[in-house]
């Protein structure tokens, strides 16, 4: 049985449970095409580059030893976001997490990307990292991913009226938040 | 706002020894948020090592911490008032009046409730500076051992920090469902 | 959709990690199963006629570990040099505003005609 994941062909075991075996250039096809997002919602996350890049490393391992198991692109994709977001809650729950004293290690995007005030966007970045977990992570698969709600609510196993009143909850607290650091805005 | 003595905070280098800080650990279980810098020896010196000289913040770091033994933070953020008492600083606060200390600063705002102080330890070797911050919902405790320039350091502390942003004022737009 | 809502996207857009990054994913997959034991070596190596393929392979099983191993071991070095440096940026920063901070708000109570 045969299926394809990102344009590369992946055989299936029979039995699920064990890791099909993939080639490694072709895996590593995977990573590229799926890094930046897996990557992303661990920075926007966690707030510290060098986790965000280990977590998604771990995300990635794990990845190769349940590729049997993946069906799809549009699963991959799923399966890579529940995965990520589930690590890296647990992560800030397991260990201590940075707080927000006027720390600002982002770096500079690495491609020309449209910002209409990037100390605001930083400002913002931070501020989402500072929300409880299940919000930050809510915000950040959907301004990140641009995921609708019930694809939310799947992600993180959470029923589609929380995700929504929490998400509608946490743009009211970034909007207080954010007036509050910057002054008035346009909102 | 209170004023307290401010002296010789420009230019200075101090010297002094880390504070014990243990009593402090107990208060991760009831902060919403928490951090625990601990970076002393090899683990100081690693991360000096891989400050980078192209960027001027970093260099500038770089040189600031040439000459420390150790740098300690700690802070936790709750959800309410009344985290933690004046008991769980009573241990740092003893260690503060021993010989050696000064509090050359003490900063009040009524407004916020903030607090901050900052003392210096001079005199002996290593050098100290440690700073504590208070406020009803949080609670900062910085120690920083080693000859350290305050000016430098207060330099950098002013140029990290975002300037205030001048964004036009418009109507607030009424608000929408978060749904596509 | 609200400006909140467009800020947010840019705030949040996707970022790339390091270069290596997926090298350094294949690095850690590449690790090898564990080193048998000299007990399991000397029972292949004591199994003629394949004695000289299973020394070869007990060489290599030993060559091969010794060059992944090291790589590993620079990747561990560099992420814990990366974290101690942010660590060490953070409490650069931490200490350097409060200290910045109370330095203004004492100059500016120390303007003449302020009252203390």
């Amino acid at each position: 049985m045969a299926s394809s994941v990102g344009g590369l062909a992946v055989r299936v075991q029979e039995e699920p449970q064990r890791a099909a075996p993939v080639a490694l250039p072709a895996f590593a096809d995977i990573v590229r095409e799926h890094q930046g997002m897996v990557f992303s919602l661990a920075w926007h996350y966690l707030h510290d580059r060098a986790l965000a890049e280990e977590m998604a490393q771990e995300v990635f391992l794990e990845l190769y030893r349940h590729i049997g198991s993946i069906q799809s692109p549009e699963h991959l994709l799923f399966w890579l976001r529940k995965v990520a977001s589930r690590k890296c809650i647990d992560q800030t729950r397991r260990r201590v997490f940075w707080p927000k004293f006027g720390l600002d290690e982002i770096p500079e995007p690495p491609a020309k990307l449209r910002q209409s005030d990037p100390l605001l966007s930083r400002a913002l970045a931070r501020l989402v990292a500072s929300l409880p977990e299940k919000a930050r992570m809510l915000v950040i698969l959907r301004f990140q991913e641009d995921l609708d709600p019930s694809d939310i609510a799947r992600v993180l196993d959470m029923p589609v009226g929380t995700v929504k009143s929490q998400l509608q909850r946490s743009l009211d607290v970034l909007r207080d938040k954010l007036a509050r650091t910057v002054g008035e805005i346009a909102l | 706002m209170r004023f307290l003595a401010l002296f010789f905070l420009l230019g200075m280098a101090c010297y002094g020894q880390a504070l014990d800080l243990k009593d402090l650990d107990k208060l991760a279980a009831k902060a919403t948020e928490t951090t625990d810098v601990t970076l002393d020896g090899s683990l100081l010196r690693l991360g000096a090592k891989f400050l980078s000289a192209d960027d001027p913040d970093q260099a500038k770091v770089k040189k600031l911490v040439a000459e420390l033994k150790a740098v300690y933070v700690r802070t936790y953020d709750f959800e309410q008032e009344g985290g933690y008492s004046e008991a769980d600083l009573a241990s740092i606060r003893t260690q503060l009046r021993s010989p050696g200390w000064s509090r050359i600063v003490g900063v009040q705002s009524k407004k916020d409730h903030d607090n901050t102080e900052i003392f210096l330890k001079t005199g002996s070797e290593p050098g100290g500076l440690a700073i504590v911050c208070t406020n009803p919902k949080q609670l900062l405790v910085v120690n920083i051992v080693g000859k350290i320039d305050l000016d430098e350091l207060s330099d950098l502390g002013g140029n990290f920090g975002i300037p205030k942003i001048d964004i036009e004022k418009k109507k607030p737009a009424p608000k929408k469902d978060s749904d596509k | 959709m609200s400006n909140l809502e467009d800020d947010l996207r840019l705030a949040l857009r996707r970022e790339e990690p390091s270069l290596d990054f997926a090298e350094r994913v294949l690095a850690r997959l590449s690790e090898p199963p564990a080193v048998p034991t000299w007990r399991q070596r000397w029972a292949v190596l004591m199994r003629p006629p394949r004695l000289q393929w299973a020394a070869v392979a007990v060489v290599l099983s030993v060559l091969i570990p010794a060059g992944t191993v090291q790589y590993q071991k620079e990747l561990r070095y560099r992420a814990e040099g990366e974290r101690a440096k942010a660590q060490l940026l953070f409490a650069v920063r931490v200490a350097g505003s409060r200290l910045h901070q109370a330095q203004r708000k004492v100059l500016e109570t120390s303007r003449p005609g302020t009252r203390l």
